[in-house]
Parts: C-alpha cells; structure tokens; sequence
C-alpha cells in the first residue's frame, strides 16, 4: 500500500489528496470497473462528511466497510485510509474537541464522534494482526498518523496519548503473536529508530507490558523489539528528531539523555527480571556489551543477570563471560571466584565447541595479566593440554600457541617443560614419580591443583599427531623460545573442513610417495603357509 | 722587499750571459767560423726557456702548505706532509707530445689504407750515416742465414752437394771403408721367413743404438763446439745436415718394421679368428680347411668373386656387431649374494621411509631415492620381482591361491598375438622377456608377468573361483571373453566395456588391456594407459557403491593394479584419488559411502601412510577423523561404518604410530553407546559424550557371536545384497531384533579388539596414563555390566584381558615416567656489541664491517675517477683535433695563397715582359718609320 502511506505523508496532505485518485489509477494494473465504482463511492463519502455534519452518519457506513472481514478487494484498507483523513481533519478542524458552549447538542456530537473514533482505533488495532502483512503495515502507519494528531490536536495532554492512549494500546498489540515480525520491523525502522520520543515512550510502555505480562510468546517479542534498537543517542544535543513538534517546557524528560537512559534501563531490567528459555538468555546475553550495558546508567544492575548466567555452567557461562568482562573492564567491577569460575569454564566440550574461537579470545584477555599467580596459570595450562588428549586438530592449534605465550609470560611455569631434577631430590620425589602426575584434575579450585610441579606430557604426545601441522605446531615448545608470541588470531578459526579445504586446494606437484611393497592380499586372509600377517583390518573384518 | 718583476729578469738574463757588452765584429766572425756561434745560440735558448719557465707564475702549482698538523695531513710517519708539487705546463706538454705521437699519426692516416711500411734500416733515423746503415743491414742478412738452419730442414740441405749414409759420406772413391753390401744381415724384411722374429730383433736393437750413438754424436759436437777454438760456419752446417739425413733414414726404418709386425700379425689372424669364435653360442659357420687365413684373402686365394666375399665379410661383421658382449657386471650372483642384495635394498627403502615418516625428506633424499631406482634397474632380472613381493614368494605362491580369475593360457597366446601384430621380431620378445633388466619403469610388465605366475599356480588346482564361483577355466565366466580391448577413455567407456562381462572377470578384462596398451608398444600408449588407471580409481569406487556387492577378490585385484599402475603414474593416480576425497569431504562428510570406505582402504595399501606429510594420505585420515569427530552415529550402521574408519585409522598409523584423538574418543563414545548399563552409569573422561539413541544399547547376552562384515555399513533397509540376503529375507523382520543384537555384540567385541591395538601402538608415548586413563575406567565399567549379565563369556574375557594388558602398561608407563626435560638446548649466545677500536685510524680509509659493500663502495670511487679521466681525455682529444685540423686548414690556406701569388707574379712578370717587347716594337717601329 506504498502510495497510501505515502499519501498520508504529515504535510502533505491536501495535496496528495487532489492527486491520490490518478496515482491509484495508475498504478492499479488493471482496476476494475467495480472496484473502480467502490473507490468512487469511498471517496464520494469522505467527501459528503467534509462537507458537512449531516453527513457525519457516512462515517459509521465507513466503519462497515473497514469491519468487513475477508475482503478481497481492498475496500477495509480503502476505508480505513478515507477514515483515517476523515478523522485527522476533523480533529485538525477542533471538531472533536469539547465545544466552549456546551450546547447539549454539540456535546452529542462530539461524544458521538470520539465513540466513532474508539470503534475505528480497535478496528485499526484488530487489523494489526491481520494475517496479511500489508494490511499490517497500513494499519500501523494509519495508526501511528493518529498518534501524531491526537497527541497534536486533542485538548487531553499528549502525555496522555502516550502513557494510556492510543499508542500504549498500539504497543500492546505489537507485542501480541499475531503482528508478524516484519511489521515489528517498521515500527522499529519508520518510527522507534527515527524519532527519539519514540523511542523514549515505547521503552516506557515496554517497561510496563513486560513487568505486567510474563508470558513467554509477549517476552519474545518484547526482546525482539528492545533488541533491534540500535540508536543510542550520545549525547543530549542528538535528541532533536521529534515526531511531535518539540515541546514547549525545556526541562521536560524529552531532552534529557539520562531520562532517555533510564526509561530504556527500565524497560530491560523489566524484561530480565522474567524467566527466560535457554534461547533467550543467549541471544540477551549476546547484546549485553553492545546494545544492553550501553543504555544502563548503573550497568551493575546487570551483574545478578549475568552472575546467575555465568553460573548456569555450559555454553551460556561461555556468552556471559564477554558481558562480564565488560562490566570488570568498563565498571571496574569486582567479581570474586572469578578465575575458579573460569577454570570450572574448562571442561571436556570447551574444545569441541563452536565458541571455542570466542572463548580463547576472552581466555587470553584474561590471562594476560603478568601479575597473576604462576599456579593458577600453570592450572590453565596443564588443564587445556588435558584436554588437548581428546580434542579435535582446530582446538590444538589454539591451545598450543596460547601455552607458549603464556609459558613466554610467565618463566615460572617454564618448568612445566623443562626440570631438572637432581639425583639427591629424586628420592623425595620417589612419590611423585610413582603416582606419574601431580596435578589434579578434579580439584576445581585452580590454586590447588599443583599444576605447577607437572609437566607437559600431553603436548608431547601431540608432537606426534597424525596431522603434519599440528604435529609441527606442537613441536614449538621443545624448541628454542625465540619468538616474543604467537599471534593466537592465526590459529583461531580453523575447523576440519577449512583444513581438509587447505590441503585439498593445493596443486599436486610432485608425485606422490608409492608404497613400493604391493601387498598379495588387501581384503581376504593370508594362507596360513605365506608367513605373512594379516592385517588389522582383515583380523578383525569378514570381506565374504 | 724582494726587486720588482722587471728587475730580476734582467738580472737573470744578465747572468745567464743572454745580454752582455756586445761583441766586436772579429769576435763574431772568430765565433762563427769555429762554430762556437751555433752552440752558444742553443745555449741561449736554453737559458731563456729556463728564465720564462721561472718568471711563469702558472709553470707550477703546489698545493697550499698547511701549517698546522691535523688528522687529514699526517704522514704515516706523523709528520705534516708537504703539499706536493705539480707542473701543469709540462704535463700537458707531455700530453700534447703524446697526441702528437698517436692520435695526429692516426688522424693522417685515416681514411688511408693499405701502404707500404718501410722497415729498412735506419730509414727514418737522420741521425746514421749511409755507411752505418748498410753495416747495420749486412750485419741482420747474415744472421737471417745463420737462423734458418734448423736441424730437420731438408730442403735447406739440398744445396749442399754432399749425400750422406748414417751419417757419412756416401763416397765410393773412400775404398778403405768396407763394402757391406754382402753382409747377412744387410737382408731385407721380404727376405726373412715365416718365423722371421730372429731377424728382427736384432735390426731392432740396432736401431737403438743408432739412436743412442746419434745422441753421442750430438753431444759431441757439442762439446766440440765449446772446446774447438771455432768450427767454420760451413762445418757445422754440414754437421747438421749429417744429423738431419741419419733421422729421417731412422725413421724409415721403423716404420718398416712396424709394416713387417703387421704382416706377421695378419698372418696369424685366422688362428685368433678361430679361437675367438669358438666359444660363442651363435654356431658361426663351419671352418673352411684354410679357415686360418683372412676370409677375405681367402676368398681371393679361391678365386671366389669379391662382392660374395664382401658380403660374408659383412655378415661376419653384423654378427660380431650383434654379438652380445659380455658385462663384467652381470654375473651370476650366489644366492646369498642376492639375499644380501636385497636386504640391502630392503634397508634403504625402509630408511627413506622412516626418514619421511619423520617429515626430513629433502632434495637430496629424492635425488637418493632415483639412485636407488637406477640401481634397482641395473640389479638382476629378478630384482623387480622382489619388489612387488612376488619374487621370492613365487614358490610358496605356488601352494598358494592364486586371484583364480585370468587365466594364464591366454594371457599367453595375448602376448604372442601382440607380438606378430606389432613389428616385433623374436628378438624383441626375448627383450620383453628380460624387461626387467632394461629399464625401472617395467615394473607393471612385470607385475603383469608376476600375477601371470601365480595363476600359474592357480592352473595347477587351486583355483577358488572353480570352485566357488564355476567360472570355466577357458575364457572368463562366460567363456566369451574377447582378447582385445578398447583403451577406455572415460569410466561410461568401461561401463559400456564390462556391461557384458561378469564381474569375475574384470581382473583378467584390466589385465588384457594393460597388456595391450603396454607403453613399449607405441609411444601414445602412456597417455591411453594413464587414463585407464584413473577409471580404475573411479571403478573401484563405483564398483562398491552398487548395491549388488562385487565379490572382495575383485576389488583387491583391481586396487593391487592400480598400486602397480602407480608405481607408473603416480601423480594421475594421486590426483584420482584426491578428487574422490574432495568429492567425499564436499558432498557428504557425513555418510560416507561404501565406495569411499574402499577408496580409503585403497589409499592405505597404495601409499605410505608413515610420512610425516603425503600429498594422499594427510586429506585422506583428515576425512576420516573428520567424520569421526563430527558425526554423531544416529543408527547402528553409522556405529559401523565409524568403526571400519577406526580400524583403517588404526592401520594407518601401524608404522608411524601417531597419535588420533579422534579415534579414542570414537571408540569410548561407541562402548558407551552400546553399554547397557549406560543410563545407570555416570558419565566419566574428558572425552565429548555424544547424545546416543536409546536403539544402540545392548541389550541381552544371548546374541550369537560372529564377525563384522563389511557391508554391515550398508542399512539394512536397502541392503538387500551381501549377508543380510543370505540369512533370508522372510525372516527378516523376525530376525531383526537378533541381527541387530548380534551386530552390537559384534561392534563391542570388535571396539575391545581396537583397545587392544591402540595399547600396543601408543603405550610408549609420554601421555600414554593420561589419554589412557579413561579408556581403562571405561572398561572397569563395562566390567560391571558384565556383573549384571549383560555381557557374553567370549566378550568378557577379551574384556578381562585387555582391561588387564592396559593397567599393566598403565602402571609401566606411570613407573617410566620422568618430567620433560625438552629445553636441554645450547643456551643462546647473546649478541655482543663492543664497540672495536682501529689502532691508527685514518679518516681517508673506509671502515667498512660489510665486506661485499665495502668492496663495492671501493668499484664505485674507482668507476668515477676513471670516467672522470676518460672525459677529461675525451675533451683534450677533442681540442687537440679541432687545434690540428685548424692549423692544418691553415697551411693550406697559405700554401694556396703563395702558390697564387706565385702564379699572378708569374704572370704578371709574363704581362710586363711582354708589354716591354710591345713597347720595344713599338718604339723600333716608330723609330723604323
């Protein structure tokens, strides 16, 4: 319905009006000739109650016309449309505000009028959750135009329009499971994100709804709404896109960036207090940096959110850890247990996981610190190489380089691959070398592991992995510490397919190696008088 | 105050007697007569040169003294050094000299050529009188005489009258000497007897002396020369003309002695001949009575024609060309001589590989390995065969099966139907024969020969497929088998080849086109042949994925020719099997088909799967531990199909025992998906859990116990080839509960069986009690399964045994263990800077560490000045000619004007003269009248 939208353009809209029967015609492929006698007719009303209160009773014909449930030519939306100007003039023209005489008959009119436009704002509302996504979005910008005049013309206080008014219902409707995302969209897009009191008031109404309603299908979309917010406004200065001319008190909330801030807070910690599914809190705790915490004034009012996720364990520890570094980093939050709670991050999936590459990303942050402890690093690493036994080619290609920069930053923890244990010791050692490990795997507490007085086997053993690189990248430890660091970006995003790519990519350029034996028997047995063993796979496999 | 300018110049020519009182008119006179005029004129001029070179402020040019001594002016010995002297006006007189000299002489000559030079004596010196230079000029004719007598010049002798004989004068008048003509000895070689020896050694030794005595003679006249007063010039020519004549008459001499050694061997040529061709194995042709004679003297003592003659000869020559000669090399070698061979070839092959497994190939080691491959072509006939294993196998090969599916009778008739086919003779066959001593790169021949003798074998009644498949032993299956084949060219080319040929004989199919398309036969043949080999691949493949199961005999046929075709075309067959991974890792990395599991099997006997990096085997375990890691088993064939990948793992790492994570974790993953106990069990390891249908527990003891077979990786669904046809489809759905339990069973034992390999491949890596840890828990689990009777005896005493085996080696690798000592490197030198001091430093010397640019910074200094040099040569060069060709221009100019001068004077002279006999005339007549 571009060209009615368009039509309804604040403005200009008495010139579109002379103009709005040609550009239907036009772009109408090919109307016919009775749907071209109903826009007539819609116009011919609109017209007759412009001209003039008798025919104010046109508008209830019109009501009809919008209630009519299934039509398949567009006569609801042309209504609609010619109701919507019918309306906003005669709100323009003071029509529907309380006469100064209060002549009973005036009275009755305007009360008349104002029931006409509740009936047409629920009409309007119920065709929001159309299933038809035009219609929607007709509905909306009809909506939404009278909004602006209602707030404008109306002798309530636009406050009111606002707060329990038309729009608080509009935003009651968009929440429901009816309205189909992309009309959420235009909301968003057309209005929320262009117009800052806009945006302040359906943080307001959100704020309530979600408080209010707890039920799952509202706090999805609630979240979908909050997240698509993108605009967050610098300073006060940036609040000047209004979509009601600006008002007249200087000192109202409007202006101000924390007011902005607060209502914005509000509404999310609104949504946060509610339970959420798994789904939800990730997707929450993936904006937290970037599209939550910037709104929070008091960005600690998110700690019991993410402190609750961080402990939930599993992947959703892994999302709130960036939400928490945020808050350590930026609000020079204290979180006690932190390294533990991280260490307890460390399990047998870490490595298999799709957000391994975020997680080494943040592990390094973390660890960079020169000033931490040599036992709890030495944890980490003895920890990771652990886990090295069990995990895929990409997660030993991370692990490796990331011990050698820790090894590199912390010397005390070199003796993880280098100590020398003289001959007088070895007896009090005797223990340690009988129970082959000292470190503890299942202490959780990274201090107490005695990580420190290991070695490092593991990335031993991995110097003979079958995969040529991971078997070289491993040899970096027994080598000569030469480099300063490993850039760990290097290593992050590899997988088996970019590594199988790699090697599949390449150009044969030289033949390849050929086993010079030819074996006698591939499938079937060896005769018991060859002398030749059979192999693995024809013990343990019948090829019939 | 130094006397002004003027001054001291008359001063000096005062001194210098250049002015002086002036002389009388008798003193002249006096002068003049005695000459002392002209001296003293030379003199002056040398005094006044003198005096302008002196008063010339310009003559000389000093560098400015310094006064004071600073780091720029010091000698070595330290003093100041004195600015040094330079005469610019006599360096450039000395240049204008030497143009004068060079570049002036080639200015008049150019454009000029050819001439005469004149080398005659003093021709150009004005200072020799005519006397002296005709002394000089007799003086070089006669050495020019003296010169020309060298000692070997005949001709020069020619002149002299005298002949000589050894050295004497051939004189008949000297009767005193003794005519020798009678001697004995004097005997010429004609004369001499068939056992003419005797005759000739004493000429020889004669000669000998000749020469020695020759020598004493020349040191004779030598010491002649020194102790004689003097020997006229004409004595020693003839002296030397003497010497000249005896070596030349030496030389005769030997060269027909040298003619009769040759006569003599000819003679005896026949009785070589006879001998040398007694002992070939070409029968040569029946000795003629006289065989001992040259056939082609022969031939003429008979009268025989000479063309017929010559053209034995040549027969003779050919065979002698054909003959094979002998090679000291190729003697027959004792049989532990070849043992040892062959262990030694064995031990280089296995030290390259061990070399690759730990990644050290380098150029060299390519360069090796050729070597190797050039040695194994030289080595013995049988020497390709060991190469293969068929060699030395080919006894036992004997009791052994054989494929049981060609036929050898045919292969046979195959190669003698080639043979005539092509331009082959008999010999050539006979080449094929040897191939393996031509060149390395008939290995397929042989291996085609090789499989040729185990069918051999399989002639001789131990043929499966007689007895299992019935295949008639004459021609393939359906005895219908053509013998010739078309090279296919794309894998729809062989389908449409082998749709009519069972799948039996496919082998003995590849095998006759191989044959036929042997690269020897024609040159395009190792393209068509290359080609082939890579349809094979595709085959293969193709041939396991069609739901009717191709017999394994098959399949190990045609993998073992593509291994033997590789060995040929490695890089095709390489890029083949690449292709079918990529297809593999792109389009289905997780349901792999039957067709890739044999691919995988292929590329594991095919290729070395130790190296450290292979172009083949890296992408292909990559696919596989990919597929292990990734997917999570959904049915029991999934579990099947992973543990075929697991074995293969495992039998790829047989020799370079690497580590797969992947390939534990699997086999945990799989003990817990089918442990029945699972959901009672606590998860332990830090192995990821896969989340496993509740299908795949075990769930009853009873099961059957069998093997997993291979086309268990089918699903059942649409498996309706293989076993799961033979146990009857109607019961199937029965049954079906009970097959399936029996092949979890079979998984599970199968699983335990792996353990069991994975301990005896990685008990002795460092980490072994860390990785290993858990897999022992797990079996301690599963041991209580077998508590609750979950578990089948034969499974639980496997289950015991292993569990067993890895707590000892546990424990043993516990006890082994040592922390890391990985950092025992030479510590780092660090890098020293202490600043190096330079004894006597000398600013004007560069102190370049950096040798190359020290050198080259030197070139550079040196290139400029001698560019500035050559310009400023140049430019002189250019100053000079202009200045010549000015002066030049104007002496002709001059001589022009002097010559018209000379002409209008003349003529002018001619005018007056006879304008006076005018006058005169005039006059007289005037005068007459």
């Amino acid at each position: 319905m571009p060209e009615i939208v368009n039509g309804l353009k604040p403005g200009k809209k008495r010139k579109r009006k002379d103009e709005e029967p040609e550009i239907r015609k036009k772009s109408r492929r090919a109307p016919k000739a009775q749907e071209r006698h109903l826009q007539e007719d819609i116009l011919g009303l609109e017209q007759k109650i412009l001209e003039s209160r008798t025919n104010y009773n046109s508008i209830h014909n019109l009501l009809d016309y919008v209630r009519v449930e299934i039509s398949a030519d567009e006569k609801d939306v042309l209504a609609a449309v010619a109701l919507c100007r019918v309306f906003c003039r005669l709100m323009a023209a003071g029509n529907l505000n309380k006469p100064q005489d209060k002549a009973s008959n005036e009275v009755t009119i305007v009360q008349w009028l104002k029931g006409k436009l509740q009936e047409y704002e629920d009409e309007l509302l119920r065709l929001l959750e159309n299933e038809d996504t035009g219609r929607q979005s007709t509905a909306l910008t009809l909506l939404m135009r009278l909004v602006k005049e209602e707030a404008t013309h109306l002798d309530k206080s636009d406050e009111a329009v606002w707060r329990d008014g038309l729009f608080q219902r509009l935003l009651r409707t968009m929440v429901k499971d009816g309205v189909a995302e992309d009309t959420r969209k235009d909301l968003i897009e057309k209005y929320v994100e262009e117009y800052d009191d806009i945006r302040y008031y359906t943080f307001a109404r959100l704020a309530d709804i979600s408080s209010k309603d707890a039920s799952e299908t509202v706090l999805q979309n609630t979240l979908s709404i909050l997240a698509a917010i993108e605009s967050i406004p610098g300073s006060g200065e940036d609040l000047q896109d209004f979509y009601i001319s600006p008002h007249s008190k200087a000192k109202h909330d409007l202006y101000s960036l924390t007011a902005h801030k607060r209502q914005a807070q509000k509404a999310w910690m609104a949504l946060l207090r509610q339970p959420h599914t798994k789904a939800q809190r990730k997707s929450i705790l993936d904006l937290t940096s970037h599209r939550i915490a910037p709104w929070f004034l008091k960005p600690e009012l998110l700690l019991d959110f993410l402190t609750d996720s961080f402990n939930m364990g599993g992947s959703t520890s892994l999302m709130a850890l960036s939400g928490l570094f945020y808050l350590i980093q930026h609000k020079n939050l204290d979180y006690p247990q932190f390294y533990p709670k991280l260490y307890s991050l460390l399990d047998s999936q870490i490595l298999h996981s799709k957000h391994r590459s975020r997680f080494f990303r943040l592990l390094d942050t973390f660890l960079a610190s020169t000033h931490l402890p040599a036992a709890l690093v030495a944890s980490f690493i003895k920890r990771l190489s652990r886990l090295t036994l069990h995990a895929p080619p990409s997660g030993i290609v991370v692990v490796v380089p990331w011990i050698y920069n820790l090894l590199k930053n912390h010397p005390s923890c070199t003796f993880m691959i280098h100590r020398n244990s003289e001959l007088d010791k070895e007896e009090d050692e005797g223990s340690l070398l009988r129970y082959g490990d000292p470190f503890r795997m299942d202490e959780m507490d990274p201090m107490e592991t005695d990580a420190i007085d290991s070695s490092l086997w593991e990335i031993q053993m991995l110097q003979t992995h079958y995969h040529p690189n991971v078997a070289t990248i491993a040899k970096i430890i027994s080598e000569q510490f030469t480099k300063q660091a490993y850039n760990l970006e290097d290593f992050l995003d590899h997988s088996y397919g970019t590594m199988l790519d790699a090697e599949l990519k390449k150009d044969v350029k030289k033949a390849p190696e050929i086993e010079h034996e030819i074996p006698k028997r591939i499938f079937l047995k060896h005769d018991k008088g060859s002398g030749k063993e059979d192999s693995l796979l024809v013990k343990l496999w019948n090829f019939g | 105050m130094a006397p002004s300018q003027l001054k001291r110049l008359k001063l000096s020519l005062r001194e210098q007697g250049v002015v002086g009182p002036q002389k009388s008119k008798k003193q002249k006179k006096q002068a003049s007569q005695s000459g002392a005029l002209k001296e003293s004129k030379i003199q002056r001029n040398a005094a006044l040169q003198e005096i302008r070179e002196r008063f010339n402020p310009f003559e000389v040019k000093a560098t400015p003294k310094t006064k004071y001594e600073f780091a720029n002016n010091r000698t070595i010995a330290g003093r100041v050094a004195k600015g040094a002297v330079s005469r610019p006006g006599v360096t450039k007189g000395l240049g204008e000299e030497n143009r004068r000299r060079t570049l002036l002489v080639e200015m008049q000559r150019r454009k000029k050529v050819g001439g005469i030079l004149d080398r005659r004596f003093g021709e150009n010196d004005p200072t020799m009188t005519p006397e002296e230079k005709a002394l000089e000029r007799f003086v070089e004719e006669k050495q020019r005489n003296n010169r020309k007598g060298s000692l070997f010049d005949l001709e020069d002798a020619e002149d002299d009258d005298e002949l000589t004989h050894f050295g004497q004068a051939l004189s008949f008048n000297r009767s005193a000497e003794v005519d020798d003509f009678n001697e004995a000895d004097l005997g010429g070689p004609d004369e001499e007897g068939p056992d003419g020896s005797a005759g000739e050694r004493p000429q020889k030794r004669r000669r000998l002396q000749n020469t020695a005595t020759s020598s004493e003679d020349c040191s004779d006249g030598g010491d002649n020369v020194g102790s004689e007063i003097r020997k006229s010039k004409k004595e020693i020519m003839a002296e030397v003309i003497a010497k000249s004549k005896l070596h030349k008459y030496e030389r005769q001499q030997a060269k027909e002695d040298d003619d009769d050694l040759r006569a003599e061997l000819d003679k005896s040529l026949p009785d070589l001949y006879a001998l040398m061709s007694a002992p070939t194995r070409l029968g040569s042709p029946p000795l003629a009575p006289n065989a001992s004679m040259n056939p082609d003297s022969l031939a003429l003592l008979n009268g025989t024609e000479r063309s017929k003659a010559d053209k034995e000869y040549d027969e003779r020559l050919r065979q002698l060309a054909m003959e094979q000669r002998a090679k000291p090399t190729l003697r027959t070698l004792t049989e532990e001589e070849k043992l040892q061979r062959e262990v030694q070839r064995l031990k280089e092959l296995e030290g390259q590989r061990l070399r690759r497994m730990k990644g050290e190939l380098g150029e060299s080691d390519l360069e090796a390995e050729e070597e190797v491959q050039a040695l194994n072509g030289e080595g013995d006939p049988t020497d390709e065969e060991y190469n293969f294993g068929l060699g030395p196998g080919l006894v036992e090969e004997r009791q052994s099966r054989g494929l049981g599916v060609e036929d050898e009778d045919e292969f046979v008739i195959e190669d003698n139907l080639l043979a005539s086919g092509s331009d082959f003779d008999t010999s050539d066959a006979d080449e094929v024969d040897e191939a393996g001593t031509e060149s390395s790169d008939d290995d397929d021949q042989e291996f085609v020969q090789g499989l040729l003798s185990s069918e051999d074998a399989e002639r001789e009644g131990f043929g499966f497929s007689k007895d299992e498949a019935g295949i008639a032993m004459a021609n393939g299956a359906t005895g219908e088998l053509a013998y010739t084949y078309r090279c296919p060219e794309t894998h729809d080319d062989l389908l449409e080849i082998v749709r009519h040929i069972a799948v039996q004989d496919l082998p003995t199919v590849v095998q006759r086109i191989r044959a036929l398309y042997h690269p020897k036969l024609a040159s395009e043949n190792k393209a068509k042949l290359a080609t082939f080999a890579k349809i094979l691949v595709d085959h293969t493949s193709y041939l396991a994925n069609q739901p009717k199961h191709p017999p394994f005999a098959v399949l190990e046929a045609l993998i073992r020719h593509i291994h033997s075709l590789a060995k040929t075309f490695p890089e095709e067959i390489g890029r083949q099997f690449r292709s079918h991974l990529k297809s593999f890792h792109e389009l289905r990395p997780n349901a792999p088909t039957p067709g890739d599991l044999i691919v995988l099997t292929a590329i594991a006997s095919v290729f070395p799967t130790s190296d450290h990096f292979h172009q083949v085997v890296t992408p292909a375990i990559l696919c596989m531990t990919r597929y292990l890691g990734q997917n999570i088993p959904q049915s029991l064939s999934d579990l099947v199909v992973g543990t075929y990948l697991v074995t293969l793992c495992l039998q790829y790492q047989k020799l370079s025992k690497r580590y797969m994570p992947e390939v534990v974790n699997y086999t945990l993953n799989t003990l817990w998906a089918l442990s029945p106990g699972r959901t009672k069990q606590a998860r332990i390891g830090s192995f990821p859990h896969h989340s496993l249908p509740e299908a795949l527990r075990l769930s009853s003891a009873t099961a059957a116990s069998r093997q997993l077979h291979f086309w268990d990786v089918v699903p059942k669904m649409n498996g309706n080839g293989g076993r799961n046809s033979v146990e009857g489809k109607g019961r199937e759905e029965v049954d079906d509960d009970d097959v399936n339990e029996s092949l979890k069973a079979a998984l599970q034992d199968t699983h335990i069986a792996l353990i069991n390999n994975m301990i005896d491949l990685w008990a002795g890596k460092a980490a072994f009690c860390e990785a290993f840890a858990t897999v022992h828990m797990k079996l301690q689990q599963l041991g209580s399964d077998s508590a609750l009777g979950y578990l089948r005896a034969v499974t639980e005493t496997r289950l015991c045994e292993t569990s067993f085996k890895l707590n000892r080696h546990l424990q043993e690798s516990m006890a082994a263990r040592t922390p890391l000592r990985l950092h025992k490197h030479k510590p780092l030198a660090i890098k020293t800077s202490i600043p190096k001091f330079e004894e006597s430093y000398n600013p004007d010397k560069h102190y370049d560490l950096d040798r190359d640019r020290a050198e080259m910074s030197k070139l550079k200094a040196e290139y400029k000045r001698e560019r500035k040099g050559a310009l400023r040569e140049l430019r002189k060069d250019a100053n000079f000619i202009a200045r010549e060709n000015l002066r030049e221009k104007k002496e002709r100019d001059s001589a022009y004007e002097k010559k018209y001068k000379r002409l209008v004077a003349e003529i002018q002279g001619e005018e007056g003269k006879e304008a006076k006999n005018y006058e005169r005339e005039k006059g007289m007549r005037k005068g007459r009248k």
